[in-house]
């Protein structure tokens, strides 16, 4: 494998992963947009959205490592319809029902006490993830114990479409994951440039007081808001778990960060800034991971987010926002 | 005036905290709690330190758990007689705090000017990091060993007709009283009062001559000093730095919960906090798992074992003391009321 | 405040345009304040009047053009001393990276392999050995980490101070104080302690004298204390020191923002529309006080909509209109002119 090649392949990685990463960013930053709220349970929704996929797979008996045959299959076909309805649902519907119990009522007290609400849910659903992961189901039998990682089924293949003489390896995975992602984000540039529902989310985005005076029902764009996003981050963790091959309680945590670091860095609240930020994230953790080392990946990227802030402090693409006297 | 209330409730707090051991002493072995409460004072410390940061001048601060670590293991290396440092323990307790503060410094340094999100995910990031850095590091930090073994001080060692633990319980006590004291004179003084208005009106501060950057700077290290401190006093009285994962973000979660059930801004009601939440977590769950260990069969059903209901009990802390009081329970003084 | 009449004006606006992406909120604004004067800017809602205070006192930036206090730029100015820091931080944090590059081997190489369990240590030889290690170390990449590390926090630590260059914190220490259009007091805290955050600018306090309150330190507090009960005697607010600020009526919150823009003892104090929301008779009373803040010796610029009021008082008045300068001089000539009496016509007529 020679150095052109070893870069090509980590590009393919950083950029799949990083597609990933905005998806979940995405979440973070509509949410932040209309009201101006880190949602730190968004990494835990993403995560409960991965569990409820493999329990899903787990009633239609898909094997943790399907045989070719099952592949193409009926059931494998369903799988994938029932997949990518469902948890986008579950995850939309329990984000709305986060927003409607633990933000709503809080929405005009200071700025803290949202956030700290946020912090709470956060690990009311990491802990709803320990236990889901450790009662005893049938979809869980590769999990040891509740909090150790659960397989999840190899659905797409890990051939390399390039050829098995190529050294750099292409998979039906990275073709699912860049190709979803990217129909994903053009449907959703659609809906925030095209409907009436995007047009009154910018409109609150912009100026809750004038878009309420002008008629648009700010709680319910809120509402929708949160079930886009929490859709958004369903439909990200199973590509997650696809990808990788893994579900456990504490990905939303350990990925949550990373789309977090990604929101910042693209300028939080900015749709763009936050793709740009999550494919940046991708790429860079891939090109540390190859060529300084993988313990020092965090670390490395950590130190980036605060340069960037230093030289930019609202972010990449963010606009300074100046305080209303 | 109310500010004397207040100050009664700090020292009602601190006289029952006093007596704890007295009354313990009469109790039967399994209800006993002065072997287990040094770590709770110690919680209570770093309570206080977050206090500074969060309930004083308002930064949600989200990674004190990294400047606990910071002062263990500062603490560990300069005392481990694995290292040729071996520095007397007040001064190693005191050099923990110091490199705490000079830390928290460099982190504040180009970070305060952000807004006040973007510093709730620099110091959650920085938690990280340092977990990160202090388990690469190993050939310094012994890695997932953690350095040891460590020293208390000398009062601890002596032959006195006290126990060890009701010796701890009484060094801890003093020193989270005497901070606490100060604390209470620094509110009232203008610096105390600098911090105050930048939580109330960060714009209207900075138009009264208070250098924001300035400010939070020195309230980010103060606060990154004393949890450091509490670190070393946590590290020398379990004997050991522990390992890396030992300071992960359910610590500072834990720390957070604390303030804000205790009254976030409210001295005593940090040091309330602390005993309810540490409390519940190191003393009730770990009795109640003794209990139920005790009674049931060993099925190994997740759901009953208290101890992975906490993240749960925090999570819920949090949740509904914003909701129904967001206050606290011990709120700050509002100052003035006639 | 005397000053001869050839000094320079205590505050000039020259040609300030302030820009929000596409919007101009203020445009080539040009305006001089005297000392011992009581100015005021009119014009109609959106004109912007607060956009002006704002660039005065370092809440916004002018897009372009400069303000002036007594001839010098209102910005702090560079000097060799803020590039001398920003090279000095650079310069630590690029020694921190490169030797936190080379931690790991440093400490094995003069500690972990020099110390032997509970023997003697030989603290010149690890010196020794920590330095050898360091120049066998790849030089060039040894270096190019410092230099790097260096450049980075240089240009860090200079853009950092370009962005803090003119502040809110800044305008006080060049005597300019104000007050708030939306009220903006500390809540939490009662009126005597606004008053006294106040003086945050002029009475510098150090911490371990207040830890250990030294005798000092009390003595300070007490003055402190009696000048604040004088300010807000001077604002007629002396019953109400304990109250909290939040508690007070409209009126008193008011005047306790003019006697808390008081104690920073300014030369020049910006009124953000004082009058909002007043009745008649606290309206006269207030007019009584910012006489009284001009007999101080502190020149006063006033924002404000009551007409009554700025003509009453104001020396000089300047009339913005949508960004833009359209008549200034004595409230005579001001109400004659045209061009005034067209955008307040048209104003009252949009208010009422």
């Amino acid at each position: 494998m020679n150095a052109t090649e070893v870069l090509t392949q980590q590009l393919i990685i950083g950029l799949s992963n990083g597609m990933i990463i905005a998806l979940i960013a995405l979440g973070y930053t509509m949410v932040y947009g209309l009201v101006e709220l880190i949602n730190f349970a968004h990494g835990d929704l993403f995560m409960l959205g991965g569990f409820c996929a493999l329990t899903i797979l787990g009633g239609l008996g898909l094997a943790p490592l399907p045989s070719a045959s099952e592949i193409g299959s009926l059931s494998w076909w369903a799988s994938f319809v029932l997949l990518f309805t469902l948890v986008p649902c579950f995850c939309g519907a329990l984000n709305w029902l986060i927003d409607r119990l633990a933000y709503r009522p809080l929405r005009n007290a200071p700025r803290l006490v949202p956030l700290v609400s946020a912090l709470g849910v956060s690990f009311i659903l990491l802990n709803v993830g320990l236990f889901w992961g450790g009662l005893p189901m049938q979809a869980f039998d590769m999990g040891v114990s509740a909090a150790s990682p659960k397989d999840f089924p190899q659905l797409v293949s890990n051939t390399n479409l390039l050829g098995e003489s190529s050294f750099i390896v292409f998979s039906p995975k990275d073709l699912l994951v860049i190709s979803a992602t990217l129909s994903l984000l053009l449907v959703l540039v659609l809906v925030v440039t095209r409907t009436q529902f995007g047009r009154a989310m910018r409109a609150v985005a912009q100026n809750p007081v004038a878009a309420r005076l002008v008629g648009i029902d700010v709680d319910r764009i809120i509402s929708l808001t949160f079930v886009l996003g929490g859709a958004l981050a369903g439909v990200a963790s199973i590509i997650y778990a696809l990808y990788n091959n893994t579900v456990f309680f504490q990905m939303g945590y350990r990925v949550g960060i990373d789309a977090f670091t990604a929101a910042v860095l693209g300028g939080i609240g900015n749709l763009v800034g936050s793709v740009i930020g999550g494919i940046l994230i991708g790429l860079i953790r891939a090109m540390s991971d190859q060529y300084i080392s993988t313990e020092w990946t965090n670390t490395i990227v950590f130190m980036l987010l605060i340069g960037v802030l230093v030289f930019r402090p609202a972010g990449l693409l963010g606009r300074a926002t100046k305080e209303k006297v | 005036m109310k500010r004397a209330q207040i100050d009664m409730q700090l020292a009602a707090l601190l006289g029952i905290l006093a007596v704890v051991p007295i009354v313990d002493s009469v109790l039967p072995t399994a209800l006993q709690v002065t072997p287990l409460m040094p770590p709770v004072l110690i919680f209570a410390l770093v309570g206080l330190g977050l206090s500074v940061a969060t309930g004083f001048t308002g930064l949600l601060h989200l990674g004190v758990a990294a400047f606990v670590a910071i002062g263990a293991y500062t603490f560990a290396i300069v005392t481990c007689s694995i290292y040729p440092f071996q520095i007397p323990w007040l001064c190693a307790v005191l050099l923990a705090g110091l490199v705490g503060m000079a830390t928290g410094a460099l982190l504040a340094l180009p970070t305060m000017r952000l807004r006040g999100d973007y510093l709730a995910i620099v110091t959650l990031g920085f938690g990280e990091i340092v977990q990160d850095v202090l388990r690469n590091l190993d050939a310094i930090t012994k890695g997932t060993q953690g350095i040891n073994p460590l020293g208390g001080p000398t009062i601890v060692s002596f032959q006195a007709p006290l126990s060890t633990a009701t010796r701890w319980y009484y060094l801890v006590l003093f020193i989270l009283a005497l901070v606490a004291f100060l604390m209470q004179r620094l509110l009232q003084s203008p610096t105390g009062r600098s911090w105050l208005a930048l939580r109330d009106d960060e714009l209207a501060a900075s138009c009264m001559g208070v250098n924001p950057a300035r400010t939070k700077l020195a309230t980010f290290a103060v606060s990154a000093g004393l949890c450091a401190v509490a670190g070393a006093l946590l590290a020398s009285f379990l004997g050991s730095s522990g390992e890396p994962s030992n300071y992960d973000f359910q610590v500072s979660i834990m720390a957070l919960s604390m303030v804000i059930v205790g009254g976030l801004g409210s001295i005593p009601g940090a040091i309330l906090g602390a005993i309810i939440m540490v409390g519940i977590n190191s003393i009730v769950l770990a009795k109640l798992a003794d209990w139920l260990s005790n009674v049931s069969t060993g099925s190994s059903n997740v759901l009953l074992s208290p101890s992975n209901w906490k993240y749960m009990i925090f999570g819920l802390a949090l949740v509904l003391m914003m909701r129904f009081k967001s206050e606290g329970l011990m709120p700050p003084r509002q100052s003035g009321g006639k | 405040m005397t000053v001869t009449s050839n000094a320079a004006p205590l505050l000039a606006l020259r040609n300030v345009t302030v820009q929000f992406g596409g919007l101009t909120a203020a445009h080539d604004v040009t305006l001089d304040v005297t000392d011992g004067q009581i100015a005021a800017v009119i014009g109609p809602n959106g004109a912007g009047k607060t956009t002006v205070f704002n660039c005065v006192t370092g809440i916004y930036a002018p897009s372009s053009g400069t303000i002036e206090v007594r001839g010098r730029d209102i910005r702090e100015p560079l000097t060799w001393l803020v590039l001398g820091k920003s090279l000095g931080i650079g310069c630590i944090f690029g020694l921190a990276l490169m030797l936190g590059v080379n931690a790991q081997i440093l400490w094995d190489a003069s500690i972990n392999q020099l110390y032997v369990y509970e023997q003697q240590f030989d603290w010149a030889a690890a010196g020794a050995a920590f330095v050898s290690t360091l120049r066998s170390q790849d030089s060039s990449l040894t270096w190019g980490i410092f230099i790097f590390g260096s450049l980075l926090a240089a240009a860090g630590s200079f853009t950092m101070w370009q962005r803090t260059r003119h502040t809110p914190y800044t305008a006080v220490h060049r005597k300019i104080a104000r007050t708030f259009q939306n009220i903006r007091l500390f809540r939490s805290m009662s009126a005597l302690e606004n008053v006294l955050m106040g003086m945050q600018s002029v009475h510098r306090s150090h911490v371990v004298p207040a830890l250990l309150r030294t005798k000092h330190f009390a003595q300070q507090e007490r003055i402190r204390r009696e000048e604040a009960r004088e300010l807000l005697d001077f604002v007629g607010l002396s019953d109400v020191e304990h109250t909290l600020a939040s508690a007070l009526p409209y009126g008193s919150q008011r005047r306790l923002e003019i006697a808390r823009a008081l104690a920073s003892k300014p030369n020049l104090i910006l009124l953000d529309e004082p009058a909002a929301g007043m009745n008649p008779s606290e309206m006269a009373a207030l007019t009584a006080l910012i006489a009284k803040i001009r007999d101080r010796g502190t020149t006063v610029l006033l924002i404000e909509h009551h007409m009554k009021l700025v003509m009453g008082i104001s020396d000089h008045i300047t009339v913005l209109e949508y960004g833009e300068k359209i008549a200034e001089g004595p409230p005579d000539a001001v109400k004659q002119d045209p061009k005034v009496i067209a955008a307040y016509l048209g104003d009252t007529h949009n208010d009422h």
